[in-house]
């Protein structure tokens, strides 16, 4: 885990690395994704349909002991991160989609979490009482609106600016990826030489086929592969820390211990695996551009959104 | 033949001028080019005349005074610190920046020559054009200098002036973009060819300027419309590429021809027009850079539109009123969401050239943008400018529109007779923007004009309303993505392999260029390989010359006297992709 300091720095870095996201668009990026309001309801779907019950299905098939389901199903549940912004902007993704999917998620989660929890635990005979800290949720609001926000107004009015801030911030974002990497073996590794396998397996495999299955829903629901992308990365990428809070809220003691166990694998791992498969996608988008870019002329009708 | 020939001097397309387009032009008021930037730079001095959009949106502009001030002092650079005489053949070789314009323009006004050259061109290609030009000064971006390295000793060059993309771009945005270019593209060798730096060049020449007092203007009296101006490379009949003299007076007058046909959708001063097509073809050069300069308006250069996405930013941050394209540039802009949802709402028109329009781009682009597209003809020895369609008209589909004013257009058939209206015959212009001739070269000037017409080598069909369309090429040449590519070119570099017996080169249709290049080589050892011969044409060939596709074969269709036939070779190839 990290330090209290190591946290708030982190915080200060991610309100940077939005701040650069925020430079690299315009208000159109966002009125492209609101006029494709199914990009929005279908990662939505995703979010709260598909991980859920992915969390549900692989804490019964792996039969976890109850402590390590609460975590499992918890971690399932949760909005997604901000960091799926930062992936989605490496792997040339619908940025504006990916922070609308997560702006939404969150706002959401307020009521939906609770739901979800009561209904998941309950089929698996689980303690089903939560709270989401609401003043916590809002405060994952205000790091991402606040410093986007800002972040597209810098490039509107100076050009030259924002194409800085969006250097610095991406630049950041490698920066903070890669501290999460190079650091967390050295941090955790008593932690991880006690994990048993089947625990990694939920930790990561949670990650990795919920973005495999969140890519699959989208391309059935008629996203094109770069939302697919975008989405794919969005369901699988969810808030890590907001279910460690929501852990440390809940539960006490020993329990509190065992319950934590999954997020906090998962936050680890997830980092990882989503470089991975962000510098694939980013291949296959910049693949696509060049591909777009010699494409023949189509001769069906003009795509208007209106 | 029951048709008599149609009365081409009668000017059937003339009915199509309507109110808005002059019939005849007088000859240009300015002497020279000098004249005409001197004269917009002062007419719309605070004005910003050139903007440099990068892909992250990262700019740089310069004004009208800021170009007209850097533009002196690069003449008084070449003709007091290095010494240059008027007419002595000056190279730009830069991708779409603000040192071109800058470079350009001083070079005009030094009364010196301007040599336009691809900077992608292999160092094979820039020796010939640099020897074949006597050019004497360089410019050159920095990316590429070091080629300039190796050849420098052969050629008469004595001074490589070396600029940058960002240049003239403030501090901190010049700074990241280099930081980035250099350890994230590695695209800044350190360089090794010996060198100044286009910003010291100028400090020099404006330190010359004011401590000689030097009268710029001076740099140009006696120029006039007869005067050269610049040796624009083009590989004509034969493939060897030479030079095509296009002087003062052809360029003036084109801009004005030019001009004349978009007058309807120009209001001087207050267009902003972008230049994704490269500065040193001949189309961006008279259209973009000339035109657009002489009425006021602000010019976004992008130095690289590959891939598309890199003109988000420029559609994104400038009220882009006038774009020219080639048909790749606006199929590729039609692929993509941000341009197709969001269509700029300040575009007015677009022009076409290089390569036929697709009529599908083109009734699409009219779809998204509300805007048309007109497309027109021209070659390198015409300054290019031809014919256009109609901006006020309907654009004709396929059509290569209407002559434009003070331009002869005739059909002709083999023995220079003019053809009846319906029927093919080869393109011949006469006008104000017809070239001097090949550069030193006499005899293929001869072949070129004749009597004063242009013969362009392109098979033409008049309709009777008086409006063009190509139906072929008479020449071999291959036209990839608009860039035309010499067989025997081609045929050269494949053939001086040591494992190559014989090899034709023909173009064949291609999705995505127009043409592609297609080798057919009789190889003189077992298991030559496509990659093999692609590879060794790399080294002196540029990317879009090289053989899309290669077929190995034992022999070619040849002639009696052992010619190899390509026209046998694009038969079969028909044929086969036929069935």
């Amino acid at each position: 885990m990290l330090t209290e300091l190591e946290t708030r720095l982190l915080g200060v870095m991610m309100m940077v690395i939005m701040l650069g996201m925020g430079a690299s668009l315009t208000f159109k990026d966002f009125r492209i994704a609101f006029k494709k309001p199914q990009g929005i309801l279908v990662g939505l779907l995703c979010q709260y349909g598909i991980m859920p019950f992915l969390g549900y299905l692989m804490a019964v098939v792996l039969g976890l002991p109850p402590a390590l389901a609460i975590g499992l199903i918890l971690m399932a549940s949760m909005p997604g991160g901000t960091t799926s912004n930062i992936f989605t902007y490496f792997s040339k993704g619908a940025l504006a989609l990916s922070i609308m999917m997560t702006i939404c998620s969150t706002l959401i989660a307020v009521a939906m979490v609770p739901l979800l929890l009561e209904f998941y635990s309950g089929l698996k005979g689980l303690p089903s009482e939560y709270t989401v800290p609401a003043g916590n949720v809002a405060q994952v609001l205000v790091v991402l609106i606040v410093p986007t926000l800002i972040g597209i107004f810098v490039r509107k009015w100076n050009p030259n600016v924002g194409a800085t801030v969006e250097l610095i911030g991406g630049a950041l974002g490698i920066f903070v990826i890669l501290f999460l990497i190079l650091t967390w073996v050295p941090r955790n590794h008593v932690l991880l030489a006690t994990t048993a396998w089947y625990v990694y397996f939920a930790a990561i495999g949670l990650g990795l086929v919920g973005m495999l299955l969140g890519y699959l829903l989208a391309r059935g629901l008629r996203q094109d592969t770069r939302r697919a992308r975008t989405i794919a990365l969005e369901t699988g990428i969810q808030n890590g820390p907001l279910a460690i809070l929501i852990v440390l809220l809940t539960f006490k003691d020993e329990m509190q211990q065992q319950v934590l166990l999954i997020p906090v694998l998962y936050s680890l791992f997830i980092v990882l695996t989503s470089s991975v498969v962000t510098v694939w996608f980013r291949r296959i988008s910049t693949r696509e551009e060049l591909a777009r870019d010699r494409a023949k002329v189509s001769t069906g009708p003009v795509p208007t959104l209106a | 033949m029951n048709h008599p020939a149609p009365n081409y001097d009668r000017k059937p397309w003339v009915m199509h001028y309507g109110q808005n387009i002059a019939q005849d032009l007088p000859p240009p008021r300015q002497a020279h080019l000098a004249e005409l930037i001197r004269e917009a730079s002062g007419r719309y001095a605070d004005q910003i005349a050139f903007t440099t959009c990068m892909p992250n949106g990262m700019h740089g502009s310069l004004t009208y005074a800021q170009v007209a001030q850097q533009s002196d002092a690069f003449a008084v650079y070449l003709r007091e610190v290095l010494g240059l005489q008027a007419g002595a053949r000056v190279a730009v070789q830069t991708p779409n920046c603000l040192a071109y314009p800058v470079a350009a323009f001083g070079i005009f006004k030094a009364g010196c020559v301007l040599v336009n050259t691809n900077p992608l061109y292999t160092p094979v290609e820039m020796e010939h054009q640099f020897k074949d030009a006597g050019v004497e000064a360089l410019v050159i971006v920095d990316m590429f200098a070091n080629k300039a390295e190796q050849l420098l000793a052969r050629t008469a060059i004595k001074q490589v002036i070396v600029a940058q993309v960002p240049q003239f771009f403030s501090a901190i945005p010049r700074g990241v973009i280099r930081l980035v270019m250099k350890y994230w593209n590695k695209a800044l060798p350190d360089l090794v060819v010996p060198h100044v730096r286009l910003e010291a060049a100028l400090a020099q020449g404006a330190a010359a300027l004011q401590a000689k007092r030097i009268d710029v203007a001076a740099y140009t009296h006696g120029l006039g419309h007869d005067s050269l101006a610049a040796l624009m490379y083009t590989g004509g009949t034969t493939g060897v590429a030479k030079g095509a003299m296009l002087s003062h007076g052809n360029l003036l007058a084109n801009m004005d021809q030019a001009l004349a046909m978009g007058r309807s959708h120009i209001v001087e001063g207050r267009e902003c027009v972008l230049t994704a097509l490269p500065l040193y073809h001949i189309f961006a050069f008279t259209f973009n850079l000339l035109c657009f300069y002489s009425i006021g308006a602000r010019n976004v250069l992008a130095p690289n539109p590959r891939p598309i996405q890199n003109l988000q930013r420029a559609f994104d941050n400038y009220p882009i009123t006038w774009v020219s394209g080639v048909n790749t540039l606006f199929n590729a802009l039609l692929n993509e969401e941000w341009f197709t949802a969001y269509p700029p709402r300040s575009l007015k028109a677009s022009v076409a050239g290089g390569a036929a329009l697709q009529h599908a781009i083109a009734q699409r682009w009219q779809r998204v943008t509300g805007t048309m597209i007109s497309e027109g003809y021209g070659l390198t020895e015409s300054s290019p400018v031809v014919s256009f369609n109609s901006m006020t008209g309907s654009p004709k589909p396929d059509s290569i529109g209407i002559p434009v004013p003070g331009t002869d257009v005739r059909l002709v058939d083999d023995e220079g007779q003019a053809v009846p209206v319906g029927e093919a015959g080869e393109l011949i212009v006469r006008g104000p923007q017809v070239m001097q001739g090949y550069w030193n070269r006499p005899d293929e000037t001869a072949k070129t004009i004749k009597e004063g017409w242009l013969y362009t080598g392109d098979i033409a069909v008049m309709d009777s309303d008086g409006s063009f369309r190509i139906v072929d090429r008479k020449k071999d040449v291959i036209l990839v993505s608009g860039f035309n590519v010499y067989p025997n070119e081609v045929e050269d570099v494949i053939a001086a392999m040591d494992e190559v017996l014989e090899v034709g080169v023909i173009g064949v249709l291609d999705a995505r260029s127009g043409e592609a290049v297609r080798a057919y080589v009789v190889p003189l050892v077992e298991g030559l390989t496509e990659e093999a011969v692609r590879e060794h044409c790399r080294k002196s060939l540029t990317d879009y010359k090289l053989p899309k596709t290669i077929e190995f074969r034992r022999e070619l269709p040849k002639s009696p006297v052992g010619k190899i036939l390509r026209k046998d070779l694009r038969a079969e190839y028909k044929l086969k992709n036929a069935a």
